[in-house]
């Protein structure tokens, strides 16, 4: 007979206003198998586990029942509470009378009754439920950083000035991320490129990190401490041991003509190129699609010119396997292209902006490169048409945010600071041009954010306009902006020399399907998920992933920076440990039963389910079974409900178990 | 008598039977032409327009259900001309078949049930999609070549988004693919989906000369010889009032303004004295005689 305790919370009044918590006692003590009832007001306070730790001792009790909140809020806590009482936690059970009853009912009497019922379900479970021990598994102290913008090389290197050791991989041919583009950065106008660039090199000067870029993830397997991830060395056909980064190569290239990507298409590269100057590793990569000798087998002055010979076109993509304990995915966003978007895609595009076919329509990146001293014109602001300096700029807020009809209803976040700085960077350099923004909200919060934009207003003289743009024309030589002034109640018309487009932050393309080779969640947007939005936000929901930057959702740097050394610290707290405890809800499988058919298989997000072979004595193979590693199991249960021969369980939640809750009914 | 390759009721609107003769006199010529069958709903009255849905949303709905049930009674998708008739038909299916309420409404006002399953189709609809634009193109029996077209959306064929479902609201092709098939030459201008003034011609024609002024201009500005229209009232901003535009803002146009199925017309060989050309204020004439296209 067992000697259950059941612990009834009032929860402040959240859960005795519409329970009748003391009858909830006086039925529990009835049950058969409970030894002891009680109520209390806080049962998750101090007084409130005391109470449960003396009860345990004083009636010997050999399973608790906590009727309160969600085991989500709780359950971690009490099962402490018994652990420090001299029972097996995981035989402390939450009855949900609060989420699952005081809160959804009005009815007292009905909401009473309905939290008896919770209470009887959960004795029967804890009269079956099992002691548990425990799952330890060892961690490979070596971090991945999927990402080489601001977020990741912070996170890299925080991970490795504490001793760890760190992957950084990077798919484009170097490191630097957005932050790399920009002219100079808000809220102080410092220098994007004086503030990144040091950090960039400290990267690639670290011995504890492995710089891996021109490469991407390939295949992710394991679980918290214990992954594997395959990594896509793709061909760079340059030898990077040999290369002295000197140059000649990307001189004498004969195709030199190629939008350059990171100028946004204003300026032009060579076939053999770095990105931009200050790339960090300092070696070039060959852009095959582009290159002479790729396309037609001739030409090859690269090969010709270069001294060392690094160059080599036979180079192949190579796949590298390495294990490692933490994950922390940065991957940053891309801005909303205005132009016309496929047929089914959620997103439309904008036909009233002429869908991106007028060339001085520019988005805010663009602007950024023609404000950048490095950039294609030297940090003169010139129209990409015409070569012009603009006299008249409109700037233009919310192009594709906020804007659910276009597809996205969030708020871009760092779109009305960047627009204020570009007025002022326009002001400074073009004394007498004047700027003109078009906005819904000046949306400041952050520190010295607020006295930026006012300065922005009031002395770089910035015309603010609250309103939104119906529509941008070519006419002539000017592109005409029709807009609503919504504060003076009049339409407004504009004949601009450059529209400048804040478009919306979105996640990389592509962003989803790294998430499904991790395994990590992902919302209808495809940013990543937190685990919990205020009091997780750096982890996924699945154990051993972090999250850091614009990946997660729009940021402007010292949040992503922050974030990134949140996502660092988390794995150092990981890595601080030599053993991983994990909790042991996991399945099971009956060997005996097992009819090999892998259903189980197939169902399991968590990719846990494996083949196991049996062999007898002399090692012949008698039969292939179904084998849940417990440290990759994530304890949901969905193997149990799809197996047909009954032969998987998952511990704490057995059908028994089930079948006994039900019954009690 | 050859047998129609398509067949449609009818729902012309007063304007059509008024100001508009000439279109829903070429509509028929062009319609004719191409063997697409045309029946008029009987007894059809007005939809309401612009007057009734500022006054009484449960009237204009009214109105047009009752209009829509009348159509029933005639085979075919109601087929449907002017621009405005149009918008009001389409918002009333829409507005009744997400709102419940408003149904059980404008039941009771009609003292019959409602239909709403009977597709409404904008002329355009009808030549792009059901006939088709290689159809088209195949029964152009005098190419429009040379003649460049602004073709002139208004506010209503293609807004507000949902409601239509004609083309894409922002950035619609529909029109230009359309003229395109006759071998004329849509230009590219700024102003298609600018709102003419609309009604605000009888309350406050200033707005009207300013709006519609814009229009041309830019239509003028993208090298167009004349404006297509699907909307009478468009047409009645545009071409009637034209002069007095001209006098206001102290320039000359001199913009022919077809409705559509005149211009097409044209082009399918529908005898020119049935397309009411002599009715259009500004004259197109010398402009036809000097494309050849007379
Ligand atoms: C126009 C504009 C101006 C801005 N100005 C400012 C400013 O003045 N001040 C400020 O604080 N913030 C500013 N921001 C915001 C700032 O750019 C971001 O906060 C910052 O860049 C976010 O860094 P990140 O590392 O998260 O992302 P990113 O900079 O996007 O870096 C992500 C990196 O991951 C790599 N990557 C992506 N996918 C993969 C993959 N699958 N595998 C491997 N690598 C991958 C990318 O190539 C890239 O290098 C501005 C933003 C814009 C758009």
């Amino acid at each position: 007979m067992s000697r259950i305790g059941v612990f009834v919370c009032h929860c402040g009044e959240n859960i005795s206003r519409t329970v009748d918590v003391e009858r909830v006692a006086e039925a529990a003590g009835h049950i058969s198998g409970v030894a002891y009832a009680t109520d209390y007001k806080y049962m998750c306070s101090d007084p409130g586990q005391g109470l449960l730790k003396k009860a345990v001792a004083e009636h010997k009790l050999d399973g608790l029942v906590v009727a309160a909140c969600s085991p989500r809020m709780h359950e971690k806590t009490f099962r402490n509470a018994a652990k420090a009482a001299g029972l097996n936690p995981f035989l402390c059970e939450m009855a949900n009378i609060r989420e699952h009853c005081s809160w959804v009912h009005e009815d007292r009497e009905e909401a009473t009754a309905k939290a008896i019922d919770i209470v009887r379900l959960m004795v029967e479970r804890v009269k079956k439920d099992k002691a548990l021990q425990p799952i330890t598994v060892p961690i490979t102290k070596r971090a991945l950083v999927i990402g080489g913008g601001i977020a990741g090389i912070q996170a890299a290197l925080d991970i490795a000035d504490c001793g760890h050791q760190v992957l950084l991989v990077e798919r484009e041919p170097s490191i630097g991320g957005h932050m790399a583009q920009l002219s100079e950065t808000f809220p102080t106008l410092d220098c994007s490129q004086c503030i990144m660039t040091p950090k960039m090199v400290d990267v690639a000067n670290h011995p504890n990190i492995k710089l891996y870029t021109w490469s991407e993830i390939e295949n992710v397997d394991g679980y918290i401490g214990n992954f594997q991830v395959t990594i896509r060395k793709k061909a760079r056909s340059v030898d990077m041991d040999k290369c002295t980064g000197c140059g000649v190569c990307m001189a004498k290239c004969p195709q030199k003509k190629i939008k350059s990507k990171f100028d946004c298409g204003l300026g032009t590269r060579p076939a053999i190129y770095v990105p931009f100057p200050q790339a960090v590793p300092n070696a070039p990569v060959i852009d095959r699609e582009n290159c002479t000798y790729f396309k037609s087998g001739k030409c090859g002055v690269c090969a010709k010119v270069c001294g060392p010979g690094a160059v080599d076109y036979d180079q192949q993509d190579e796949l590298i396997t390495e294990p490692v304990g933490a994950i922390v995915v940065a991957t940053g966003f891309e801005l909303y292209s205005i132009a016309e978007k496929p047929k089914g895609s959620s997103i439309k595009g904008y036909g009233e902006f002429g869908h991106g076919t007028i060339p001085d329509v520019i988005d805010g990146m663009t602007f950024e490169r023609l404000a950048s001293a490095s950039g294609p014109t030297g940090g003169k602001i010139l129209r990409p048409s015409d070569g012009r300096e603009p006299k008249q700029v409109v700037f233009v807020q919310c192009v594709g945010s906020r804007a659910r009809e276009k597809g996205i209803s969030y708020c871009s976040k760092v779109c009305c600071m960047y627009t204020a700085k570009h007025t002022m960077l326009y002001k400074h350099k073009v004394h007498d041009g004047q700027a003109y923004v078009f906005f819904m909200d000046a949306r400041t919060p952050g520190k010295s954010y607020d006295e930026f934009w006012r300065r922005a207003v009031e002395e770089e003289e910035a015309v603010y306009i609250r309103g939104m743009v119906s529509r941008l024309y070519q006419k002539g030589d000017k592109i005409v902006v029709m807009g609503s002034d919504v504060l003076v109640g009049v339409q407004v018309e504009i004949e601009a020399d450059l529209v400048v487009l804040a478009t919306a932050v979105q996640p990389r393309q592509g962003a989803d399907s790294l998430a499904q080779k991790l395994g990590i969640s992902y919302d209808t947007y495809n940013f990543y998920s937190e685990a919990h939005a205020k009091l997780k936000p750096v982890e996924c929901a699945t154990a051993g992933i972090y999250l850091a930057g614009a990946c997660q959702g729009p940021k402007d740097i010292p949040d992503t920076v922050s974030q990134a050394s949140a996502a660092a610290a988390k794995v150092m707290t990981l890595f601080a440990k030599d053993q991983l405890e994990r909790e042991p809800i996991v399945a099971r499988v009956n060997e005996r039963n097992c009819v090999a058919c892998f259903y189980c298989k197939k169902v399991c997000p968590y990719g846990a389910v494996e083949e196991k072979e049996i062999r007898d004595r002399q090692g012949n193979l008698v039969r292939v079974v179904a084998y849940v590693n417990p440290g990759v199991c994530g304890g949901c249960g969905t193997c149990q409900a799809t197996c047909p021969s009954k032969s998987v369980e998952l511990d704490g939640y057995t059908d028994e178990q089930v079948m006994a809750m039900i019954e009690a009914l | 008598m050859t047998k129609n390759l398509l067949n449609y009721s009818y729902y012309p609107g007063c304007s059509l039977h008024a100001s508009a003769k000439e279109y829903d006199e070429s509509t028929k010529g062009v319609f004719k032409a191409l063997r697409i069958g045309l029946k008029e709903v009987p007894d059809w009255f007005c939809c309401g327009a612009t007057p009734a849905h500022n006054v009484d949303e449960l009237l204009s709905l009214s109105l047009c259900a009752k209009n829509l049930s009348l159509a029933d009674n005639v085979e075919g998708d109601l087929a449907v001309a002017c621009a405005a008739c149009f918008s009001r038909l389409k918002t009333t299916q829409h507005r009744l078949t997400e709102n419940d309420i408003k149904r059980k409404q404008v039941e009771t006002a009609i003292a019959g049930s409602v239909s709403l399953e009977k597709p409404v189709k904008h002329l355009l609809e009808i030549l792009a999609k059901d006939y088709g634009l290689d159809r088209l193109a195949d029964a152009v029996k005098k190419p429009l070549t040379g003649l460049k077209v602004a073709t002139y959306y208004g506010c209503l064929l293609t807004r507000p988004p949902d409601v239509p479902e004609l083309d894409c609201c922002e950035a619609p092709t529909i029109m230009e693919n359309v003229i395109a098939a006759t071998g004329a030459e849509p230009v590219s201008w700024s102003h298609r989906l600018e709102c003419c003034g609309a009604n605000f011609t009888l309350s406050r024609p200033g707005v009207v000369l300013n709006l519609s002024n814009a229009i041309l201009a830019s239509a003028k500005r993208a090298g167009a010889d004349c404006i297509m229209v699907a909307c009478p009232l468009c047409h009645g901003n545009l071409d009637i009032r034209q002069k007095e535009i001209e006098e206001a803002n102290g320039t000359r146009y001199g913009m022919p303004v077809f409705y559509m199925t005149q211009l097409l017309g044209l082009a399918v060989g529908v005898p020119t004295g049935k397309l009411g050309l002599e009715s259009m204020i500004v004259n197109p004439l010398p402009l036809l005689r000097e494309k050849q296209l007379l």
